[in-house]
């Protein structure tokens, strides 16, 4: 607080420190300005916009210099849609403290941006024009340009306050006060707005009223009253009975109430809960089927599986010996163990190695270890010429005996183990073209010319053939 | 009762955004500071 006088701070004294002067009602000006600036700004936190600015105007008269006090008052306005009185007080506020003062920033909100400015303006133009409207008596183009006025400004109270006395003026209360309720929304103390209101209610509300006339009036039973187009007419004597009467609604209801659960709403539960469980029961059912398919499936693989079994145990039971050990296997060991024991029973080791060939030929499927080949081949390599020799020997006294049954098979044996033997070979086809099986004797004689070309024996076996063919023919 | 024609000689137009200048130079703003001033100067004329 400075001296009116120097200008200077001034201390607790009731004198200027500086200069002399009395301030002790200097000071007590200020304090009651500062005094109803506070409550203004009171009223203001709680709506009371009409209390606000009179308490605020009451400060700066004792203290325009209040500069917190112009620039809330002018807030107070804008809120209310007073917006020229608003930029009126920020630019005094900002004319007396330039610097620092949020006022500018009010200003610079509304001057920066054209278009809000021109709406602004435009606006109370639009108020003005509707408020020569109604001193003409044009109530209906009044109320047109009131209606766009709020659409552009919604808190413009004086354009609300105006719309419901037209609005009361044509009797329609409903209207009424719905504007004046938006007019309460934002100014909750206006003197104005509730004068209108309590007129309002009044005509909305008149039982006061009723029962007021009914003590001159008795016979008077109904209440008519104009709401915008239509009359509402309410019977004003009637009333509802009380005690058993209320109580027997009560029951009334509450029976409807049980009837209708039953017969409505429990039926679509019962449909509700029977459509959740067959809906179950087909998903249920779904899976059902699922696993059915599932185990026939398996059921056959199973079939399949135990056939397949079954063929393999059979195969495997045809190939193994006493002991459980292939029989070309076993045979291999017995030969092996025959030619240990006696190096020359060749006859013995023959027979065994026959078998094996034999079973060989038979388990061709299968392939023999190595192990099993290097044995073999072996022991093949051992007493394969033995062998040869012995069969060959053999087979060429029985056939020089003309017992060619017994030398078939020994002069094969010997060409088996000896292919070089071209003689058991060609002795073995003599042996057939004697017996009379010319066929095989043909085939053994075209063996003879291709294995053993250019000799005496294929010269023979030609002719041989030769005559075989030219007795076909 | 509302009487319509008093309420509405209770509406008086709005200033216009052109107006505001004018009414913000035609604004008196005297307080009670001011007066209490001019009565302090005024005593001390008649003072002396």
């Amino acid at each position: 607080m400075n001296c009116y006088q120097c200008g200077c701070t001034l201390s607790e004294h009731d004198f200027c420190t500086n200069c002399g002067a009395d301030v002790a009602l200097y000071k007590r000006i200020i304090y009651i300005s500062n005094r109803f600036y506070n409550d203004g700004l009171e009223r203001a936190g709680v709506r009371d916009l009409t209390g606000a600015i009179t308490s605020l105007r009451q400060s700066l008269k004792f203290n325009k210099n209040n500069v917190e006090a112009r620039n809330l008052l002018g807030l107070v306005y804008f809120e209310t849609g007073e917006v020229v009185a608003a930029l009126s007080e920020w630019v005094i506020s900002k004319n007396m403290r330039p610097k620092k003062n949020i006022a500018d920033d009010y200003i610079n909100m509304i001057q920066t941006n054209q278009n809000r400015l021109d709406t602004i303006n435009q606006t109370i133009k639009k108020y003005n024009q509707a408020l020569t409207y109604c001193n003409q008596e044009s109530l209906d183009l009044a109320v047109i340009q009131l209606k766009k006025v709020l659409s552009l400004n919604p808190k413009f109270i004086r354009a609300h306050q105006l719309l419901a006395l037209l609005y009361i003026n044509s009797e329609e209360w409903e209207r009424a006060k719905k504007e004046l309720g938006k007019c309460l929304e934002i100014d909750t103390n206006n003197t104005a707005t509730l004068r209108y209101l309590k007129e309002v209610d009044e005509m909305l509300l008149p039982e006061e009223g009723v029962k007021n006339s009914s003590k001159k009036k008795k016979s008077e039973e109904i209440v008519k009253y104009q709401s915008g187009n239509e009359t509402i007419i309410q019977p004003v004597n009637m009333k509802e009975g009380r005690g058993v009467t209320s109580l027997l609604n009560l029951g009334i209801g509450l029976a409807i109430g049980i009837a209708i659960a039953f017969f409505l709403i429990l039926p679509a539960r019962i449909q509700t809960a029977r459509a959740g469980i067959d809906e179950d029961l087909r998903k249920v059912s779904e899976q059902s089927d699922a696993k059915t398919a599932t185990i026939d499936e398996l059921q056959q693989q199973l079939g399949e599986l135990q056939a397949q079994n079954e063929t393999l145990q059979q195969d495997l039971a045809a190939y193994m010996g006493k002991d459980g050990t292939l029989k070309s296997v076993e045979s291999l060991m017995k030969a092996a163990g025959a030619y240990l024991t006696n190096p020359d029973d060749v006859i013995a080791v023959a027979d065994y190695l026959t078998e094996i060939e034999a079973e060989r030929t038979q388990e061709e499927e299968h392939e023999s270890s190595e192990a099993f080949d290097t044995l073999y081949n072996t022991l093949l390599a051992l007493i394969g010429p033995k062998i040869a020799e012995s069969y060959d020997e053999d087979g060429h006294a029985a056939f020089w005996a003309g017992n060619y049954a017994d030398a078939i098979p020994n002069l094969a044996k010997a060409f088996q183990y000896d292919a070089t033997n071209g003689q058991a070979l060609f002795d073995l086809g003599n042996s057939y073209y004697r017996m009379g099986e010319k066929q095989k004797a043909a085939e053994i004689y075209r063996q003879v010319i291709e294995l053993f070309p250019n000799t005496e024996k294929a010269d023979k076996s030609a002719g041989f053939l030769a005559e075989i063919e030219g007795a076909e023919e | 009762m509302i009487n319509f024609e008093e309420e509405l000689k209770k509406f008086h137009p709005s200033l216009e955004v052109e107006d505001a200048e004018e009414a913000i130079y035609n604004q008196d703003l005297t307080d009670m500071a001011d007066l209490m001033v001019k009565i302090v100067k005024e005593s001390k004329k008649a003072g002396e």
